[in-house]
């Protein structure tokens, strides 16, 4: 039973939520134009950095909000500005490198004052401003199986601006995918010449997508920010690929898909944890390998998916979207 | 159904300089490494025409199709489209202009459906821009019209049955009709058509030929790339002949393919093309 | 991939000079002040930046001429298949942790296997035999994953996520094999030879040694074999070598037993030179060898060797202006650059793209 709450607890944590929203971001990438962003785990860390290095700084809140995608919209123009032009697979390499990037250079100890180094930035910094807009209690409250403070960290109040967050960007994936804005996009993901030769102009569309994506991630990055803290090394490149395996899972293009992929992909993650613990002897299965295993499982799912169901759960088999 | 009347006092030359060209292409050179794929000194397009592209294979008629349109940059030399000037001009904003192309190796968005294909063709949708596709009511209007002219089309292509089904489903010729009507959708003022009728099945090409046929009659001009010279013979006004980059001989189909040049050019790659068999 | 010194070649070095000088010029007026932040080496106070600089080339080259060993592989397979072998990375790890496996006195275990054992190989003969095993991974995946999926028609991008889903597999099965630990294939550091002010590790010479003719090996195996030119015929035109007759499965196949051999000798070299290697170790410089296939131009072997050094030398002067922990940074950072200036890379064709 245990296992079941915490699978339960996992589904609706901030981090799901948080993961939830940067898949978003990346289905406006690769599932509604094809963009092979492997660098959205820098978008979210960027954004964390953004906001919290502005609040702990003293700006308001929406203030932080701003920097953040303001960050990212600079970060995604410079990512695209010289590679949307060129094979997809270039994108790849340099918004990857890129993201590594930012992760070096955030986790340096010469720029510790700012980011503080590989120890990151402390919860009490930024946290305080969203915290105090808490309408709850400030005291644990009990809802069913589950407990949570009402306000502070990892809270109620958290859960409730994180899901509503997930259901706006819903909304306007939604209403952006089914405008002729997004039929543009669709267009190039299978096939940008056939675009060109329409009048669109493909460089400028892939450019709106990256941004706006990469805004998104963003904002994913702010709520995992508020769920636990700022360390630039729990944004490496596995967590882009976690992403990845969780749009793909629950189907690129669709607009539940990243959704029902974090719900599963961190529930089924928690479960695969607590029952190999419950169920595999010490002796085959150390405890230090649990967390290894778990991941490993992460790897080989992504390689199944990509094989065997490109188009993830929720997806459309005509609508696959790999090409080239 | 070729009509030469607008050609009569115009020489049977290559480069020779038409009454009222559309299209003109001035020194138009493009190098791949040591190999140069197209030279050509002169050519112009008569507007109102259907003015067929013809040549053997590595001929670079693809090659000047893509310089013409923008999908390829020619090292010297450009293009003038209907008084605009096509150099380093990118292949959207040639399209914009009213030249829109079609491609060899169709080019039918197979994720979807007939009818978004139909729709991505058409130009002037609010909508399409980031800020007003969040407000639907500053582009439902235009939607309506636009698939009101798709389904116009889609009917006289013959693929109106088939608008809601992904374009993936349809057969090699219905995709070729598919892409014609969608270039249609931009209302261009000139279609280049690469290859219209490769890989099409005879039933099917005759329709595909009205089709052609019937862009003229609606005031647009055709260029087209074509290999098979019964076609060429049956729908256009005036044949261009191209071999190693360069323009080689021009003139109604009659006379063009009993131009030494064009014959040697032709059995320089494959013998068995008997260029005087008339089956119209 | 003719090696010639032509023109082409010598401006597309200068252009990268430039933008080195520039990306240099960029940290100095950025980075400033950071310098003193520590450095690798102990360095004797007072040493002067000029010699520092030396020292930090020298170091840069041995580093990129193992980072090119590991990175062949890295091109070979992009260059006869197109794909972007994300789980190359844990290729080169593999074969050092399968050194110290076979090597090391202390107990050692397999996952889902009880018990310890120890097996204490002299270096020289695990080595040999980890390089061996590495290249049978090779040959098994591409017999079990990477055939199928090419026979199958799986577009080369899906395959590449198929590679990232491999890559995060294996990283987490190293890192239950060996656990979170960084461990090393010998107990000594090793001397230093020194001449004037500068000094190289032995063991980092024999290293270096044993790379420059290991690559040595595959520039002869490209040239002057039938399947080393079937090899470069495949990159240049896989139909057109198809159609001339080639079996392109079974070169592919040799190609990836090369791959993961190659990378597996590089992963034993790297962690003699970096005294010491853990399960995320290829991991780190996945993107670094990214960068020198890039940099030499995606699926040009020789590319690969020209990249490498120049990433390694990148990465171990830039110690000099900036932080040592952003030094993969500065690299990558050169990587994005010439993608910006040159994106078919140093040695690449003109192709084209977009």
């Amino acid at each position: 039973m245990d296992i079941l709450i915490n699978a339960l607890d996992q589904m609706l944590a901030p981090a799901t939520a948080a993961f939830a929203i940067a898949a978003i971001g990346l289905n406006f990438h690769f599932g509604l134009t094809g963009l092979l962003n492997m660098g959205q785990a820098g978008f979210m860390l960027l954004g964390m950095y953004g906001y919290a290095i502005s609040i702990r700084e003293g700006l308001p809140m929406w203030a932080g909000i701003l920097v953040a995608i303001g960050v990212a919209m600079v970060f995604g123009l410079l990512l695209g500005w010289p590679t949307l032009k060129l094979r997809g697979d270039y994108l790849a390499i340099v918004t990857i490198a890129a993201a590594e990037i930012v992760r070096y250079v955030g986790r340096s100890n010469s720029l510790i004052d700012i980011t503080g180094g590989s120890l990151g930035i402390k919860g009490n910094d930024y946290k305080d401003p969203l915290e105090s807009l808490s309408p709850f209690p400030d005291e644990r409250i009990t809802i069913g199986p589950l407990t949570y403070h009402g306000s502070a960290s990892d809270s109620w109040w958290l859960r409730v601006v994180a899901w509503t967050l997930v259901a706006a960007l819903l909304v306007i994936f939604w209403r952006l995918s089914n405008s002729p804005w997004g039929r543009v996009l669709k267009g190039i993901r299978e096939d940008e010449d056939a675009v060109r030769a329409l009048g669109k102009s493909v460089y400028w569309y892939k450019m709106q997508a990256l941004i706006i994506g990469g805004v998104i991630g963003a904002l994913g990055g702010i709520i995992w920010a508020h769920g636990s803290a700022v360390v630039a090394d729990s944004m490496g490149r596995p967590t882009t690929f976690w992403i990845w395996t969780i749009l793909l899972m629950g189907g690129a293009a669709t607009v539940f898909g990243p959704v029902l992929g974090s719900v599963l992909f961190w529930s089924a993650l928690s479960l695969v944890r607590a029952v190999s613990k419950a169920f595999i002897p010490e002796s085959i299965l150390p405890s230090t390998a649990i967390e290894p295993f778990g991941l490993m499982l992460v790897g080989t799912a992504l390689i199944l998916i990509v094989v065997f169901r490109p188009q993830g759960i929720l997806g459309n088999k005509r609508e696959l979207a790999f090409h080239a | 159904m070729p009509d030469t009347t607008v050609f009569a006092d115009v020489a049977h030359e290559p480069g020779v300089a038409k009454p009222d060209p559309i299209l003109v292409a001035d020194g138009v050179v493009r190098r791949f490494g040591g190999l140069t794929a197209v030279d050509v000194s002169h050519f112009e397009v008569q507007r109102h025409t259907i003015t067929a592209l013809i040549g053997p294979n590595g001929a670079g008629k693809s090659t000047f199709f893509n310089l013409l349109t923008g999908f390829d940059q020619a090292q010297e030399g450009a293009g003038t489209f209907d008084g605009t000037a096509l150099r380093r001009m990118p292949p959207h904003k040639v399209a914009r202009a009213g030249m829109v192309r079609t491609f060899q190796l169709t080019k039918a968005l197979e994720g979807m459906s007939v009818m978004e294909n139909m729709r991505l063709g058409a130009q002037h949708q609010p909508g399409e821009s980031l800020l007003t596709a969040f407000a639907p009511p500053m582009w439902k209007k235009r939607e309506a019209e636009v698939t009101e002219r798709a389904e116009d089309l889609l009917q006289r292509f013959k693929l109106y049955e088939k608008r809601d089904e992904s374009a993936g489903v349809l057969s090699g010729g219905q995709r070729k009709l598919l892409e014609m009507a969608r270039a249609l959708m931009a209302s261009p003022t000139m279609v280049m058509l690469d290859e219209p009728m490769a890989g099409v099945n005879p039933a099917l090409t005759e329709s595909l030929l009205e089709h052609i046929v019937e862009l003229k009659d609606e005031g647009m001009t055709v260029l087209f790339v074509e290999h098979d010279m019964h076609m060429v013979r049956r729908i256009s006004d005036w044949v261009a002949v191209m071999a190693q980059g360069s323009i080689i001989a021009e003139g109604p189909a009659s006379t063009v393919m009993q131009n030494p040049a064009v014959q040697d050019a032709y059995l320089g790659e494959h013998h068995d093309t008997d260029l005087s068999e008339d089956q119209s | 991939m003719r090696i010639e010194l032509d023109k082409r070649f010598l401006r597309a070095a200068a252009l990268l000079l430039i933008a080195a000088a520039a990306f240099i010029g960029a940290t100095f007026i950025f980075g400033s002040g950071s310098a003193a932040a520590g450095t690798v080496e102990p360095v004797p106070p007072g040493t002067s930046t000029s010699t520092l600089l030396v020292q930090n080339v020298i170091n840069g080259l041995a580093f990129g001429v193992l980072l090119a060993l590991a990175s062949v592989g890295l091109s070979l397979i992009y260059g006869t298949t197109g794909l972007s072998n994300f789980a190359h990375g844990e290729q080169v790890t593999f074969g050092a942790l399968l050194a110290f496996f076979l090597t090391t006195d202390q107990p050692v275990s397999i996952p889902l296997v009880p018990g310890t054992f120890t097996i204490g190989l002299p270096l020289w003969l695990g080595a040999i035999l980890a390089v061996i095993i590495a290249g049978g991974t090779g040959w098994l995946q591409d017999r079990f994953l990477w055939n199928p999926l090419r026979r199958r028609r799986v577009a080369v991008l899906q395959q590449m996520i198929v590679s990232i889903g491999l890559s995060l597999a294996l990283l987490n099965l190293l890192q239950w094999w060996m656990g979170a630990r960084r461990v090393r294939l010998t107990a000594s550091s090793g001397d230093r030879i020194t001449f004037g002010n500068f000094y190289i590790g032995t063991q980092t010479l024999m290293s270096v040694v044993i790379a420059a003719i290991a690559l040595l090996a595959v520039a002869l195996f490209l040239l002057k074999t039938r399947r080393g030119r079937a090899t470069r015929a495949i990159s240049d035109n896989p139909a057109l070598a198809a159609a001339s007759g080639i079996r392109v499965d079974g070169i592919i196949r040799l190609v990836w037993v090369m791959a993961a051999a190659l990378a597996g000798l590089g992963g034993i070299l790297l962690a003699l030179f970096d005294q010491g290697v853990g399960f995320d170790s290829g991991a780190r410089i996945l993107l670094l060898m990214f960068a020198a296939v890039t940099l030499g131009g995606l699926g040009q072997a020789f590319g690969a060797l020209v990249g490498a050094l120049v990433v390694g030398v990148v990465a171990e002067v830039s110690t000099v202006i900036i932080a040592p922990d952003m030094r993969y940074a500065s690299a990558l950072g050169i990587l994005i650059l010439v993608l910006l200036v040159r994106p078919q890379g140093i040695l690449g064709r003109k192709e084209r793209v977009g």
